[in-house]
């Protein structure tokens, strides 16, 4: 039983903070006359059925989207080696790390009016006024898309590096070209990787309202938008719930599906615990049917070959180009926002007319600015010691422990991942209120902390099946008792793992800005919160300085932690 | 409609009759000259020469390092040449793309398709040539049924053995009889026992279809069981290139003799020449005579004597040579015993089984010899 009990922590905090509010929700959803009187409301009320529908499919385009350019950029990735690929993998990766909010604040300076796109469209004489780049559906595409990006290319470079490389220089050497390759060997295989990023991006996309908030326009109501509009006159009769359970619902039944077609790991990305090494693809070999057969042999085999013919550089150099368009859409927003709050305009211009510091000079110099960033900290810390101290310990009990339904178990310390976020908001509020949390630091470093144990979980988890159990063994067996085997041998090998998961525990409730809304006070502001209201009334150069002070302090971090992740790395 | 023209100019022909009984040579001839692969100021491949015959089944054989995979690899086009050049029949190769050469390959790690049958991973190379599907499963069964896979045609490579994954891929690589053949450490994942065996029906197979075969191996007995040639290879050159026979009786260096079999080098000086024969002593004073086409003038040279060459004799024979007994091993079909001279050298010996054969005792003093035909003086 030993390590299993240490599962009990994160268990009771997460069924106390989690699921029990989760529950209430879905109560106070159930509570008007008849039950289903909400529901009934929200499903035939044209304003929130269509923004559901609306939700779904833009929820769709983006993951296609992601999955469209996703997929060459992981091929770059993977096909590249040394500095170039640490370099591409570090322009893919880092703008992950950064806040949501500041992100599709990047994308707001870059399509405005007196933006550079704009500005270079119009120097480059393509047409004379500026466009209106802003608030309509392709901007909020543009910038959900930019923003899941990562996540898809992650999923889908995961599938591709577990690949056996030797199997491409086989159907080379078989006489497959290039795109033959591709479409008979490297997308069947990859399949797996691409649905779990296609599931992820779309389960994300359906509870986003920042971005779509900030880049859309009134027919771009996103459905979780009307759960944080409507929260400012929060009523506890129940169709506000409903809203969510609604949403909540849906997102569970897609996680469902997919977890039964392709197994619940994709939501962790990983492999299963503690079982039998993973079968190398789930696709399995499917002989084809006559009519597939003769539509093969007259559409598909003959179009392969004709774009087989076309000269070898060329699917190279696509995946290239589209590779190279999605790292430039990645860090381009980041880039002008930097050279923004160096601007010495006080309107957001680019390029700016001038340099200055009078920006970073504002920011450190106003009080409230400082007040909220020292909040932020200090809630982070907080929530990161919580969500460590509970994940940890879980990883280890879910990954050493004896145990029947590990996966179930899994599942539900990785749920809060998948959850909107809007949806436990909500849920936490009236539990906050009860309990007089709302506006206290150690309120939100709890809420912030439900979302971090899973992040803690997942990386601690992966640590620890990177142990050699041998390692352990040996010492056990030369006389070291089980604490003593985990502090001398375990913790050492695992030390990049957690250095990892307090990093990003720590950014995880830096960032937090939904669960903030819900659950803080005019008194407590966090520097998100401070952010999303300027963001939303004045838009000043004050909003690009914290902006690349995250990206300064993400920077930061990472590259303290490179050397730890390529030992770790090289480990593999 | 027949679509065999649309097949790359160097597989063999789809439609020429199965070969079951003599060999067709239908295998490539390939010629590299000053073949070289460089990364910065190391030289993977130093300035290759090499000429393959047509039909011939040639071994690369050497240490890892040695350039073995690197040159095959350049061959098959999976590496661009930094020097050099490499003609199939005449015609270079370095501007073709590695799907177009028309090779077969085979992998160490066997690199079957996980998402396809048996039977779809062998008729693949054929799909990919445009091929129509009644001559694809003509061939694709008549290749399963000569690598005895015929009942295992709609597994998926997950439900197999090694051994018939291997053969899978042995299949995948000959299905289109293509004139030349790759075969990357292709028994290495494999048992002894399973090798063994393999190397056998790799032999027969290369008979029976006759395309040239390029093997690379750093396993020595396999080199010399299935090969025409071997090319033994260290630092990116080829040291020695010969039938098995004189590799392994004539090898040229040390670095040759003691990578292909077992081997005692013994420095010797020589007394006199007479020829082809050489009178030498040894370092612990027995004199012995030797054989070399070696015309060198030099006075101290290395002989090489194989262990199975040494024999126990009486201690009145011409040219014995005393030694102790280190340690004697039973090892089933062979007795091994290691002896040390008087002069400190240690000599590996190697003797059959036979009945009445009794192992020497650790410490006892022995007697042995060889003749002139049993060494080999190194050049």
């Amino acid at each position: 039983m030993g390590p299993a009990l240490l599962l009990a922590p994160a268990l009771v905090f997460l069924a106390v903070a989690y699921l029990l509010p989760l529950i209430d929700l879905a109560r106070i959803s159930a509570a008007g006359a008849p039950w289903w009187a909400h529901f009934e409301r929200v499903f035939s009320v044209p304003l929130y059925w269509e923004s559901l529908l609306r939700t779904m499919g833009v929820a769709l385009t983006v993951a296609a989207l992601c999955a469209a350019f996703g997929y060459p950029t992981a091929l770059l990735i993977h096909r590249t080696r040394g500095v170039t690929r640490v370099m591409i993998a570090t322009a893919i990766i880092l703008p992950y790390f950064i806040a949501v909010l500041i992100r599709t604040y990047a994308w707001m300076v870059l399509l405005g009016r007196n933006g550079p796109i704009n500005k270079s469209a119009i120097w480059l004489g393509f047409y004379e006024q500026p466009m209106a780049l802003l608030f309509n559906r392709g901007a909020v595409l543009l910038g959900m898309t930019a923003v899941l990006l990562p996540l898809m290319v992650l999923s889908i470079y995961s599938s591709l590096s577990r690949l056996d490389q030797s199997l491409v220089r086989a159907a080379l050497a078989s006489g497959a070209g290039p795109l033959a390759v591709f479409w008979r060997v490297l997308l069947p295989l990859t399949a797996p990787g691409v649905g779990a990023g296609f599931l992820l991006v779309f389960v994300s996309a359906l509870g986003f309202f920042i971005t779509p908030t900030l880049l859309g326009g009134p027919a771009d109501q996103m459905f979780a938008m009307h759960i944080t509009q409507q929260a400012e006159s929060i009523t506890g009769e129940g169709f506000l719930q409903a809203l969510a359970v609604v949403l909540l619902v849906i997102t569970l039944v897609v996680v469902g599906v997919a977890g039964k077609l392709m197994g619940f790991e994709f939501i962790w990305g990983g492999g299963r615990l503690a079982e039998v090494a993973p079968a190398p693809a789930r696709a399995r070999a499917r002989t084809q049917s006559g009519v597939a057969a003769a539509g093969a042999d007259l559409l598909g085999w003959p179009a392969l070959r004709v774009l087989g013919r076309l000269p070898g550089g060329w699917g190279a150099w696509t995946v290239r180009l589209m590779a190279g368009f999605v790292i430039g859409v990645l860090i381009l927003p980041i880039l002008v926002v930097i050279v923004i709050s160096f601007s010495s305009a006080s309107y957001l211009t680019f390029p700016p007319p001038g340099w200055s510091l009078r920006w970073y000079e504002k920011f450190f110099s106003d009080p409230d600015w400082m007040a909220a960033f020292r909040n932020s900290l200090v809630i982070a810390a907080m929530s990161a010691c919580i969500a460590v101290a509970l994940g940890a310990s879980a990883a280890v009990g879910i990954v050493r422990g004896e145990l029947r339904y590990k996966s179930a178990l899994m599942l539900l310390l990785v749920s809060p991942m998948i959850v909107p976020p809007v949806v436990l908001g909500l849920s936490l509020y009236g539990l906050f209120l009860k309990l007089g949390l709302v506006g206290t630091h150690v309120g939100l470093a709890a809420a912030h902390a439900i979302g971090g144990v899973p992040i803690v979980v997942v990386i601690v988890a992966a640590a620890l099946q990177g142990v050699d159990r041998r390692l352990e063994q040996s010492a056990a067996v030369h006389g070291a008792a089980p604490f003593t085997v985990f502090r001398t041998v375990t913790l050492p090998a695992i030390a990049p793992g957690l250095a990892a998961a307090v990093f990003f525990a720590f950014l995880h409730s830096f960032d937090e800005l939904v669960l903030s809304l819900f659950l803080s006070s005019p008194r407590l502001r966090t520097l998100p919160l401070r952010l999303w209201a300027d963001v939303n009334y004045q838009l000043n150069p004050v909003l690009a300085v914290v902006s690349a002070l995250e990206v300064a302090m993400v920077i930061v971090g990472v590259a303290l932690a490179r050397p730890i992740f390529g030992r770790s790395r090289a480990a593999h | 409609m027949n679509e065999v023209s649309a097949a790359p100019a160097a597989r063999g022909d789809v439609d020429a009759p199965s070969p079951g009984g003599a060999r067709e040579a239908i295998g490539s001839a390939i010629a590299m000259r000053g073949v070289v692969k460089a990364y910065g100021a190391f030289r993977a491949a130093d300035s290759i020469d090499l000429d393959v015959e047509p039909g011939e089944f040639i071994t690369l054989l050497g240490p890892s390092g040695s350039g073995k995979t690197t040159l095959l690899n350049l061959l098959a086009g999976f590496q661009a040449l930094d020097g050099g050049e490499i003609r199939i029949d005449g015609k270079p190769i370095h501007n073709v793309p590695t799907h177009r050469r028309g090779f077969g390959m085979v992998f160490q790690s066997y690199a079957l398709f996980p998402n396809m049958t048996v039977a779809q991973n062998v008729a693949f190379p054929m799909r990919m040539a445009g091929l129509d599907r009644a001559a694809t499963d003509r061939r694709v069964a008549e290749t399963l049924d000569m690598m005895r896979l015929g009942e295992h045609a709609l597994k998926t490579p997950s439900q197999m053995s090694g051994g018939q994954q291997q053969r899978v891929a042995i299949a995948r690589a000959i299905v289109m009889r293509p004139k030349v053949v790759l075969m990357d450490e292709p028994l290495s994942a494999l048992d002894r026992r399973l090798r063994e065996s393999i190397q056998i029906e790799l032999r027969d197979l290369h008979r029976a279809i006759g395309s040239t075969f390029i093997f690379v191996t750093h396993d020595q007995s396999e080199a010399l069981t299935m090969s025409d040639r071997i090319a033994v290879m260290d630092n990116g050159r080829i040291v020695q290139i010969g039938s098995p026979e004189e590799i392994y009786r004539h090898p040229r260096s040390r670095f040759v003799a003691s990578f292909v079999g077992e081997s005692n080098l013994i420095e010797a000086r020589v007394l006199e020449r007479r020829g082809e024969r050489m009178r030498l002593r040894g370092r612990a004073g027995h004199v012995f005579e030797a054989e070399s086409a070696a015309g060198g003038a030099a006075d101290d040279v290395t002989v090489l004597v194989r262990p199975e060459r040494i024999a126990l004799c009486a201690a009145d024979a011409p040219d014995a040579l005393s030694a102790t007994v280190v340690s004697a091993l039973f090892m089933g079909e062979t007795l091994r015993i290691v002896a040390r001279t008087d002069s400190g050298e240690t000599l590996q010996l190697r003797r059959p089984d036979a009945a009445g054969r009794a192992l020497p005792t650790e410490g006892e003093r022995v007697h042995v010899r060889w003749g002139s035909h049993d060494c080999w003086v190194l050049a």
